[in-house]
């Protein structure tokens, strides 16, 4: 209720014309407002009747102006309220702490706030990390929960960047200060959703200057009708015109137009997305292509053992033992994933376990792993890394190995000394809701492109599988921004996702870069978005979201262009009314013509608050292809638009009539 | 209702003389079908001009054109961007204008036939500004004020440079769009290869053509008549009138011979003369369309803008035809066999070519006239009007390619941002920049008409004085003067002494602010569009050639035009249209 209050003082705080005057449409409204006000003190010098019937009449024009800028400022603070709410959760999370500046070998316990770029202090179990910086030295769990409200325990090596604020769980780690007091992720991230509310984007400001043009030509032709008047001798009454200007500026969507800029960065927050700029947001809305890493995006990530290979003249359980011996002290995800799976076909497989074998680990220049025990070994690792040990191929099993590529698998040989025992298969699985993701995106034609580090054959399988239109394999970090720059040069928009240092120029150069809040600082300030919640799937999220925001813009304009029509057959009509001859344009057949004006007015009034929710939510739109978006959207704006308001106008002068209003 | 019945013995010949509405629609889309076949046939030659390809007459045209720049030093090679070329296109203009305007005015001194007068300053500075603009508003009838050497310098001049001017900034726009290397050309070469590749020689096919069925073109004599009844003589002046009607056609000028434009026989004898000049007229404008889609490898964004274009056209030409063979209701409820209103129409063409012609002539920027558009029923007059409030959809030479995009741009915006996209066209970025442009250029038509029209009907006593009709059909004369001035149209309806200082200065002002800073606000969108590179599109995207766009389009002209003009329509014509029905109610006042 509170919250309600504070919005309405707001929305009446806004009437100060010096904040107005960006909305060039409320604020001709206001100009009229106060032009009544005037007209009506001096009425005597502007021939206004004050009979009777014209008092309630003049008394319901004041009120529905004042009413018609109150909603469009009441939209407007009710939207900013939702993003003061973001803010102030986000300022919550800053807390101010204690750090152990270590000066010198020494440990100095002071306040975060002094802490400057460049320092390092000392983080200990159970302790929060005073202010942003990335890990000098150590590694360890954080609980991130205070940013992403995601209480699994995140693990952080050297090198990683940590937010102030996040909770270290493990022994004690080393912080480098990377942000003085003020420029902190969050300082940063409470500046960006304040700040982008107030700037017009370029898109706004584009249909700002086509709504102010009309509106001048309304003026004008409003204007004119007061010369015509006087040489058609009758008398124009002032306050008529000034109803016919209101109703026929675009007040609709001038009224909507501020709410709809914050609603967009609010909305995107709500996803836990924190866009820098609006811009960012409305170019969400036009990607053309849109760059997805394959392993976390469209894969799990994930590579698990899914079948055994055994070799000509290798039995199946020989081949499972073997490979059990081979993983058993293997704990990377492979070799445990592999246990899991021969555990599975062979419930006593642990009856094979050697004793005092030595494990020999993964290394990224070997590409194998295994175990040495007597004068036995047993290695399993890539095709080409044990082809290269033994020095020779074995054709059966290389075959194999590249019939599980081609599937999108990932083999491993398995070799006992110099006897090739078979292959294993391992699969990242496919996100199983991907495909239909892709499909949308297509339909919304949008280019998927995937980058991946695995080889032609692999790519090529999960990209046909998740349906995507490209990929890049063995792509290396700076083929991200290769890719970016050459869609760019086809003058095409392209959103990406990164985490790495290594992405950030590619962030940078895209129009869309969405950051993962657990990626480095570097990546961080490239990308025009930030995930708090390290999703990359949300990407897409965010072009629906984009494009629900320029639909709902482009609807309310039409539809608020489209009722001019029924508002001109009322109004116009109804100021001629001493011509009859004129009343074949009276359509609606309306005889009170006061009453008629009224209404028009009213409706132009009432409209606004009806669709403050719709702009603050956003226009329903099924992802379809643009040509039927099109059609659907023209027939619902547009004709519905003209359609409309003489339904509405109808009814409520004929309820204002029922009721026994009569002027 | 027709109380006589004709019959023949053939079936169809009763059939269509006893159904005039039947056989005046078929000749209306007869005229339509036709004037799009020569429009679609010229359009290859026309797209050939606006890429830069060789043509067949370039091998002739060539040399004249290189010996012209080579006297006048201009070095073809040498490209401009907005500024320079539209610097060169102000200043030409310029040059021409204020050459001819003393031509004008003082060699009135020495040519001057008998019983001519010498032009006034504010009327020569009119006639300089109408003609130079393409707009042709006469405020004089010819022969009476013109001397025969101003007609073949000054005015067939002027008609050549305008309509050179208009296709050049149209060469200019559709560079800018196809290319993108910053530049927009040169404008000399271009308003070179506008009047010896395209104007020129359409030109003389038209005069030569027109020459055949019978339009005199002879050196300047007078023709003197002494009819059997009555003892003064007709003195009927001749000259190269199938010359000038060839220029004024082509080059969609309007500006006629005589002061009765193409409703004076001499101008226009018979159908085929009729036929010809709407064919001339409506050649370059819906060629350069089509040629528009062919040049932009957009051939359905061509036909997209003809079909609205049509849609418009037809829209015109059936409210002007229906307006006039229903007539006025009071004649029409006498009971006798009334055909229609016949008033101020040549008999010899008929209400249906009559209607074709006037609504053809306000769609390009023609503003020709072969009836008197001032004995227009009310319904008539907003036919044959309102393609003057949307600034001439089609356009004069060159004109009607920019006037239109700038609505294609402004709908693409709306309709862009409803499918959740920000506005492209042609693969290229719509930035506010062209949106503001285009808003500009807009709002700049209605607000030359409203302004003046307010202003003139405040000081109404004054200025109105001369006006004779009823005070509806004053609006509409009003109105109907300054848009056509406002859309460089030159079609007068009449009805007041439009020859003062006030109307020749006034209307003066209107045109040139309806020709340069509009041309302007179109080539600054040009010069906008040549610094982007086009996209490259992937699969299927937003058509810009459907019908849904084109729909769109369609009514986004209609309601700018409605919504800026409705109060002044519902004092004018409308009010009009309903007092001549309260008449038919009532039961008759005659």
């Amino acid at each position: 209720m509170n919250k309600y209050v504070e919005a309405i003082i707001n929305a009446l705080k806004e009437f100060d014309p010096r904040k107005l005057y960006r909305n060039p449409v409320m604020f001709i409204t206001e100009i009229a407002l106060l032009l009544s006000i005037y007209l009506l003190v001096f009425h005597s010098e502007y021939d206004l009747s004050l009979s009777g019937l014209y008092i309630p009449f003049y008394i319901s024009v004041l009120v529905l102006l004042f009413l018609t800028i109150f909603f469009s400022t009441l939209a407007e603070s009710l939207a900013e309220g939702k993003s003061r709410d973001i803010t102030a959760s986000l300022r919550k999370m800053k807390k101010e702490t204690t750090g152990r500046l270590i000066v010198d070998k020494e440990e100095k316990i002071v306040d975060s706030s002094t802490l400057r770029k460049g320092m390092i202090v000392e983080v200990r179990k159970n302790e929060m990390v005073p202010t942003d910086g990335e890990i000098a030295e150590g590694s360890g769990y954080f609980n991130e929960s205070s940013i992403t409200g995601e209480s699994k325990a995140v693990f952080k090596v050297t090198g990683d960047s940590v937010t102030g604020g996040t909770v270290f769980l493990d022994d004690s780690i080393k912080v480098r200060i990377t942000a003085n007091p003020g420029e902190t992720f969050l300082d940063k991230m409470i500046e960006m959703v304040e700040g982008s509310v107030r700037k017009k984007t370029p898109n706004e400001l584009a249909l700002s200057v086509l709504l102010s043009g009309l509106t001048l030509i309304f003026i004008v032709v409003t204007s004119s009708i007061l010369p015509l008047g006087s040489f058609m001798k009758f008398d124009v009454n002032l306050i008529l015109l000034v109803v016919l200007l209101i109703t026929l500026i675009p007040t609709t969507i001038g009224a909507l137009l501020p709410a709809l800029g914050i609603a967009a960065i609010n909305k995107v927050s709500q996803f836990n997305v924190i866009a820098k700029s609006g811009r960012a947001v409305e170019n969400a809305g036009d990607i053309d292509t849109i760059i997805l890493d394959k392993t976390g995006t469209i894969t799990m990530g994930e590579r698990d053992a899914s079948k055994l290979y055994p070799n000509k003249g290798v039995s199946d359980e020989v081949m499972a033992s073997v490979a059990y011996q081979s993983s058993y002290m293997d704990e990377t995800r492979e070799g445990i994933s592999l246990i899991k799976y021969v555990k599975n076909l062979f419930p006593d497989i642990e009856k094979y376990k050697i004793k005092d074998a030595s494990f020999i680990p993964f290394s990224s220049e070997t590409k194998f792993s295994g175990i040495a025990y007597d004068d036995h070994k047993i290695y399993k690792g890539s095709p080409h890394a044990i082809w290269d040990l033994m020095g020779e191929k074995d054709g059966f099993i290389d075959a194999v190995c590249a019939e599980i590529s081609s599937r999108g698998g990932t083999a491993m040989v398995l070799v006992e000394d110099s006897h090739v025992i078979g292959a294993i298969e391992f699969n990242d699985i496919i996100k199983p809701w991907i495909g239909e993701r892709i499909k949308t995106m297509k339909t919304m034609n949008i280019k998927t492109v995937m980058c991946t580090g695995d080889n032609e054959l692999t790519a090529a399988y999960i990209s046909r599988e998740a349906g995507l239109d490209e990929f890049v394999a063995n792509s290396k970090p700076q083929d991200k921004y290769l890719k970016v720059e050459s869609e760019k040069n086809q003058q095409r928009m392209v959103a990406m996702v990164g985490d790495g240092t290594n992405d950030a120029p590619a962030l940078a150069l895209a129009d869309v870069g969405l950051a993962m809040n657990s990626g480095t600082q570097a990546a961080k300030d490239a990308a025009n978005m930030i995930d708090l919640d390290n999703d990359p799937t949300k990407l897409m999220d965010v072009i629906f979201l984009g494009k629900q925001i320029l639909i709902t813009r482009g609807s309310l304009t039409t539809f608020s262009i489209a009722n001019d029509i029924s508002k001109y057959f009322v109004i116009i009509p109804a100021i001629f009314y001493i011509f009859p001859a004129l009343s074949f344009i009276n359509i609606l057949g309306f005889t009170d013509p006061l009453l008629a004006i009224t209404s028009a007015l009213i409706f132009n009034t009432i409209i606004i608050p009806l669709l403050i929710p719709m702009a603050i939510r956003g226009v329903r739109f099924k992802p379809s292809t643009v040509d039927q978006l099109l059609k659907r959207n023209i027939m619902v704006y547009g004709f519905g638009g003209v359609v409309l308001p003489f339904i509405a106008i109808g009814l409520i002068y004929h309820l204002l009539l029922g009721v026994g209003i009569l002027w | 209702m027709s109380s006589t019945v004709v019959s023949s013995g053939n079936f169809w010949t009763t059939f269509f003389v006893n159904n005039r509405v039947v056989s005046g629609v078929i000749i209306i889309a007869l005229y339509l079908a036709i004037l799009s076949f020569f429009g679609y046939l010229i359009a290859p030659y026309i797209k050939k001009i606006y890429t830069g390809e060789n043509t067949k007459l370039r091998k002739y045209t060539d040399p004249i054109i290189g010996t012209i720049e080579k006297l006048a030093g201009v070095d073809r090679n040498e490209t401009y961007s907005f500024k320079g070329y539209f610097i060169s296109l102000i200043i030409f203009n310029f040059v021409a204008g204020a050459v001819t305007f003393f031509f004008l005015i003082f060699q009135g001194y020495f040519f001057r036939a008998p019983g001519q007068s010498v032009m006034s300053p504010s009327l020569a500075f009119n006639t300089i500004v109408s003609f130079l603009t393409n707009t042709n508003l006469q405020h004089y009838s010819s022969p009476s004020v013109l001397t025969y050497v101003d007609l073949s310098i000054v005015i067939i001049g002027l008609m050549f440079i305008s309509a050179g001017t208009g296709f050049a900034a149209s060469m200019a726009f559709v560079r800018g769009i196809m290319n993108d290397d910053k530049k927009l050309g040169n404008f000399f070469h271009d308003f070179l290869v506008a009047i010896f590749d395209l104007i020129l020689p359409l030109s003389l096919i038209a005069t030569v053509l027109l020459i055949i069925v019978g339009v005199p073109d002879v050196t300047y004599s007078n023709i003197i008549i002494h009819p059997f009844f009555g003892r003064l003589t007709v003195n009927i002046p001749v000259g190269p009138v199938a010359s000038l009607e060839g220029i004024k056609n082509i080059g969609t000028n309007g500006g006629g011979f005589y002061g009765a434009n193409a409703g004076y026989p001499f101008e226009n004898p018979n159908w085929i003369s009729n036929l010809i000049e709407v064919v001339s007229f409506t050649i370059i404008p819906i060629g350069s369309i089509f040629a528009l889609g062919q040049a932009l490898n957009n051939r359905k964004f061509g036909m997209m803008i003809y079909g609205v274009i049509m849609a418009l056209f037809v829209f015109s030409a059936l409210m002007t035809f229906f307006g006039e063979i229903a007539g006025i209701p009071a004649m029409a409820n006498l009971g006798f066999n009334y055909g229609g209103n016949f008033i101020g129409k040549e008999t010899a063409i008929g209400i249906s070519q009559s209607s074709i012609f006037a609504s053809g002539a306000t769609l390009t920027s023609t503003g020709a006239a072969n009836s008197a558009l001032i004995d227009y029923t009310p319904a008539g007059i907003l036919g044959v009007l309102f393609p003057l409030l949307l600034n001439d959809p089609l356009g004069g030479v060159g004109t009607g390619v920019l006037n239109i995009f700038t609505y294609v741009i402004f709908t693409v915006f709306l309709i862009s941002l409803m499918v959740g996209k920000l506005p492209e066209i042609m693969s290229l970025k719509v930035s506010s920049k062209e949106i503001k442009y285009s808003t500009y250029s807009l709002i700049t038509h209605p607000l030359i008409i409203i302004i003046p029209l307010g202003v003139v009907v405040l000081l109404s006593p004054i200025l109105m004085s001369s006006f004779i009709n009823t005070k509806p059909d004053q609006i509409t004369q009003l109105l109907y003067e300054f848009a056509s001035a406002a859309s460089n149209n030159g079609s007068e309806m009449g009805g007041f002494t439009t020859n003062s200082a006030f109307f020749n200065i006034m209307d003066g002002i209107i045109i040139l602010l309806g020709r340069y800073p509009i041309i302007g606000f179109q080539l600054v969108i040009a010069q906008s569009f040549a610094t982007k590179k086009p996209k490259v599109m992937y699969g299927r995207t937003f058509d810009i050639g459907s019908f849904w766009f084109g729909l769109m389009l369609f009514f986004t002209m209609i309601l700018l035009g409605l919504l800026s003009f409705f109060p002044i329509l519902a004092v004018g014509p409308l009010l009009a249209w309903g007092k001549s029905f309260s008449l038919l109610i009532g039961g008759g006042l005659l």
